[in-house]
């Protein structure tokens, strides 16, 4: 696909629809199961809070071979029976188009924006599409604020059970209030609404190609707004339950290309978040209530255990990535990484320079950025491991407090990047750590 | 007597003088162009310095990981790279040059030799140097890649893709040069051809029922796969 440029079919329906208002993007890849629900909770959220808008639904599909795009077409409002106060002025256009590109999330993102830019809508929303605690009033909370508020970006604010979106809470949240000073709670949440403005900065872009095609499209959506100066809000969207995570999905390829994204990202905007301390609060939209959730079950012994592991055989790796003194605590933690324990703990400050040692090795690219950021994984599982004993027993609330403390934390620490960030570290002194017999297993990947 | 002992010395004294006479001027010109070669070389490295930036070079040395490969503090620029550079070229012409105003059989075929070696040491040079940064790239790949699927000794694997590679540059080097090569290609065979034969053995006596459950897994794993979505989130 050409530089902005629609496939055929979508140019032509484009052509044929002209105009709209609102437009609903869906990405999906093989998920014909729940597609159709989100489909018909766009189209009914369309008709209850927009009646006299003109609304499109587009799915962005990766090649599904399981009927989605069939049942994005087929999916309608007619079995909803909803009380309508309005009478929708016109129907809502559902369509369905293989992307081309890059296979990911970012690729399918990229189509529907260059739709709704070409449909010159006012705002757009997208919503992943194996959502099953979706409702349409998703749509109102996050379109509502684009319409009629003058906001360019509405990010989701969502319950989530405390082990569920670990790198959201333990690395990207964190870091990202740090540097830009907004509390953007969910910054990879995937549920975005976005304004035309910021569609069309979006898409002259000229970064879609890279990891941004892939995982890191969230992140990079909810940088640029917060770097650049558009206006940000948040929505409250209840809970979110989607489908079980793909056993198969490789963690340490999602955390190379989200946190990679974050990465590239701070050196862009180096000049906009050096000056930058603290942090303060970005408004929150809709009614907030408690929520039943999901539970999530975790394999400590596991992630143990790939610490362990990661700090026998890695240690030339992170010699390089970590200053002398995170490395030597963390080859002081792999001690007590093993099966069982219960008094395993890293402290904020020790994750904190740890993410930052990173940032600061990825920008200096002493080594493959490629096998710096994968080397993060058994660290990153070590983090969650910390966690998970450390808030068995606590309420969310509770676990929001030490999220809280996180990012105080690295909010303190910003001094520490920014001395480290020019400056050339001295490698740090390598030595084996000694092994413990047993085979390491799979890091769990549900986390 | 003491007339031979004059003979003797006077014989000693002419050879003396007639080779300082036949190659003091040879060595104090070999001497005068070998120091202005290094004035020139200072002068170059000096001049480059200051003119030559080479952002994209730097750029490229470092994205590549070469600048850390071929200096540890990572401090490496193109600046330095391409003053040394010349600076060395400027200071072996020199010596060469040197060498030839001798004039003798040594030196013209030493001249000679080294003439038309030198292309094929910068090309096999290059070679090890390839070698070296594609053994030390994808031995961390594979460390990290076997770290985080939980494969057994990463750093023994990671050893001995280093090491193959390593192999491989050294017989295509030795190859460039005309080196024992016969000795080099044989030694690669017979250790490819060994590797092969041992692993196809250790699978066939050893591994077969875990190679088969193994193969099994991924065909099951990668149907389950294409039934779920791949963006589930983080």
């Amino acid at each position: 696909m050409a530089e902005n440029q629609l496939p055929l079919d979508a140019l032509r329906a484009a052509e044929k629809i002209r105009k709209a208002d609102v437009v609903i993007g869906i990405p999906s890849y093989n998920n014909a199961r729940t597609i159709g629900h989100v489909t018909r909770a766009a189209c009914a959220g369309l008709a209850k809070y927009f009646p006299d808008l003109t609304g499109v639904i587009v799915n962005s599909d990766g090649g599904s071979k399981d009927g989605t795009a069939q049942a994005v077409v087929s999916a309608g409002m007619e079995d909803a029976n909803l009380l309508l106060l309005s009478t929708p002025l016109t129907g809502v256009h559902r369509l369905s188009f293989p992307y081309h590109g890059i296979p990911g999330k970012g690729s399918a993102f990229r189509l529907i924006f260059q739709m709704a830019e070409r449909l010159e809508a006012r705002a757009c929303a997208v919503v992943d599409s194996d959502l099953r605690s979706i409702t349409p009033e998703w749509f109102d909370l996050l379109l509502r604020p684009v319409l009629f508020a003058g906001y360019d970006f509405v990010a989701p604010y969502y319950h989530r059970h405390k082990y569920d979106g670990t790198i959201t809470n333990s690395i990207v949240y964190p870091l990202t209030r740090a540097l830009y000073g907004h509390r953007v709670r969910q910054p990879i949440g995937g549920e975005f609404g976005v304004s035309a403005r910021l569609l069309s900065r979006y898409l002259s872009r000229e970064d879609w190609e890279t990891d941004i095609a892939r995982y890191g499209i969230d992140i990079w959506m909810t940088t640029i707004a917060l770097a650049e100066g558009f206006r940000v809000c948040q929505s409250f969207l209840g809970a979110k339950l989607h489908d079980a995570k793909d056993p198969g999905a490789d963690l340490s390829a999602m955390l190379h290309q989200v946190v990679g994204s974050v990465f590239l990202l701070m050196q862009e905007y180096e000049p906009v978040w050096r000056n930058r301390s603290g942090s303060e609060a970005v408004e929150l939209f809709g009614f907030r209530f408690d929520v039943g959730l999901d539970p999530i079950e975790v394999n400590l012994d596991r992630m143990l255990n790939a610490f362990r592991h990661g700090c026998e055989e890695l240690g030339e790796v992170w010699s390089i990535a970590l200053q002398p003194s995170t490395f030597s605590e963390i080859r002081k933690l792999a001690e007590q990484a093993h099966p069982g324990a219960t008094s395993f703990h890293i402290d904020d400050d020790l994750w904190t320079r740890v993410v930052l040692d990173f940032a600061c090795a990825h920008r200096k690219a002493r080594l493959g950025r490629g096998h710096l950021l994968r080397s993060l994984t058994p660290l990153y599982l070590a983090r969650v491991a910390s966690f998970v004993i450390e808030t068995t027993s606590l309420l969310s609330a509770q676990v929001e407090q030490k999220i809280e403390e996180l990012c105080l934390c690295f909010e303190r620490m910003k001094p520490y990047l920014i001395a480290h960030w020019d400056a050339e570290p001295a490698p740090a002194a390598e030595k084996p750590v000694p092994k413990k017999s047993g085979v390491v297993e799979r890091a769990n990947l549900e986390v | 007597m003491i007339e031979t002992m004059q003979q003797v010395l006077e014989g000693v004294l002419a050879r003396l003088k007639y080779q300082a006479t036949t190659y003091l001027p040879s060595l104090v010109a070999a001497l005068i162009i070998l120091l202005g070669a290094y004035i020139a070389a200072l002068l170059a490295r000096w001049v480059l310095n200051r003119i030559f930036k080479g952002i994209a070079v730097d750029r490229f040395l470092r994205r590549t990981g070469l600048a850390f490969m071929l200096d540890r503090s990572g401090r490496l620029r193109a600046t330095r790279l391409v003053s040394e550079s010349v600076y060395w070229l400027i200071l072996l012409g020199g010596f060469l040059t040197g060498l030839s105003v001798f004039n003798t059989d040594l030196t013209t075929q030493i001249t000679q030799s080294f003439v038309f070696l030198l292309p094929k040491l910068v090309v096999a040079g290059l070679i090890l140097l390839a070698g070296v940064w594609l053994s030390q790239f994808l031995g961390r790949s594979t460390l990290v890649w076997a770290v985080n699927e939980g494969v057994p000794s990463p750093r023994k694997l990671a050893g001995a893709v280093r090491v193959a590679i390593m192999f491989v540059a050294v017989v295509v080097a030795a190859d460039q040069l005309n080196f024992a090569r016969s000795v080099f290609l044989a030694a690669f065979i017979i250790l490819m051809g060994g590797a092969v034969f041992a692993a196809s053995l250790a699978l066939g006596l050893g591994g077969r029922d875990s190679a088969r459950r193994y193969f099994q897994e991924q065909s099951e794993a990668k149907e389950e796969r294409g039934e779920r979505s791949l963006w589930n989130h983080l």
